[in-house]
């Protein structure tokens, strides 16, 4: 029983409540076919300005959707993914109602986000090749973000494969546009094919009945 | 430092069971969560985390809930207070003593 095993005097219940949960969280794959999608979605809103004509219809609706869809599209994920999984996978994956979302806690993180973007704003403008910095940070900091939240070794091969390709289109010196067009079109693709091979794994298990 | 040691001894036998354990941690986590969640998340085997249920139940630490979603069957567990107030209790006693 090697879940249980883990749980000795030393070990905090919530830390490993947290583990399970997120475990469990993650073993359909549907939580990465949804970021691979977004992050795919955002390389294609990020390229479009660049290839369509100025001021055109789809130049516009390219800057609006990913000033206001985008965003959207994130903020209900979570309640998409549970959606779909009550609707269609209860069987497989049971059936569990979180917590409240602490708002509380959402706001910090934002306005933590606003005050460390104004600090960078501060920063930023006095390095030299800003580009390149821009494009390494975001991949160390993506790669970082999602190798810790997922707490699983392939989010930590994705999480490394995301900072390696921000240093090495750092490196190679493209554009911002379309450094970060890259960056996120083919982690979109890395993390979408990870989620996938999951999901079909996950799939093809036989449904356990009765309790 | 012996009398937190000592308070080991006070320990909730109830809760200290590993699979019990696991069981009240991921239940004070979520507001609710039904028995395939728990079943999968713990990794007990079916009869095991029935038995561990009844425990709980018994003990006044969850409340259970037959129902059904649609035409889907649902055992929901719930974390009482009284239980809620254990797993507190139950981690100052390991916390002071480690």
């Amino acid at each position: 029983m090697q879940n249980a095993s883990s749980l000795t005097g030393s070990s905090d219940p919530k830390a490993v409540a947290r583990q399970l949960m997120q475990k469990a969280y993650n073993r359909d794959g549907l939580p990465e076919i949804a970021v691979g999608l977004i992050f795919l979605f955002a390389s294609g809103l990020i390229y479009a300005p660049d290839v369509l004509p100025r001021g055109s219809m789809g130049f516009k609706l390219a800057v609006l959707a990913f000033a206001f869809l985008l965003p959207f599209l994130i903020f209900i994920s979570p309640w998409a993914l549970q959606w779909v999984r009550r609707r269609y996978f209860m069987e497989r994956v049971g059936y569990v109602q979180h917590k409240p979302i602490g708002w509380r806690w959402v706001g910090f993180g934002i306005a933590l986000g606003a005050l460390l973007a104004l600090a960078l704003f501060g920063v930023l403008p006095r390095l030299p090749r800003l580009n390149r910095w821009l494009l390494a940070g975001t991949g160390l900091l993506g790669g970082a973000l999602i190798a810790w939240c997922g707490r699983l070794p392939r989010f930590v091969i994705e999480g490394i494969v995301m900072a390696a390709t921000g240093v090495f289109l750092a490196v190679a010196g493209v554009s911002l546009e379309i450094g970060f067009a890259i960056l996120l079109g083919f982690q979109g693709l890395v993390t979408l094919v990870s989620g996938s091979v999951v999901f079909l794994r996950f799939i093809r298990q036989p449904t356990e009945t009765g309790e | 430092m012996s009398a937190k040691i000592q308070r080991l001894a006070e320990v909730d036998r109830i809760i200290h069971e590993p699979a019990r354990l696991m069981v009240v941690a991921l239940l004070a986590a979520v507001k609710e969560a039904d028995f395939r969640y728990l079943h999968q998340s713990t990794g007990l085997t079916k009869g095991n985390l029935s038995v561990h249920l009844c425990k709980l139940e018994e003990a006044g630490y969850i409340v259970i809930e037959k129902t059904f979603r649609g035409k889907y069957p649902l055992t929901i567990c719930r974390l009482t207070e009284r239980g809620r107030g254990a797993l507190d209790n139950y981690r100052k006693i390991i916390k002071g003593a480690l």
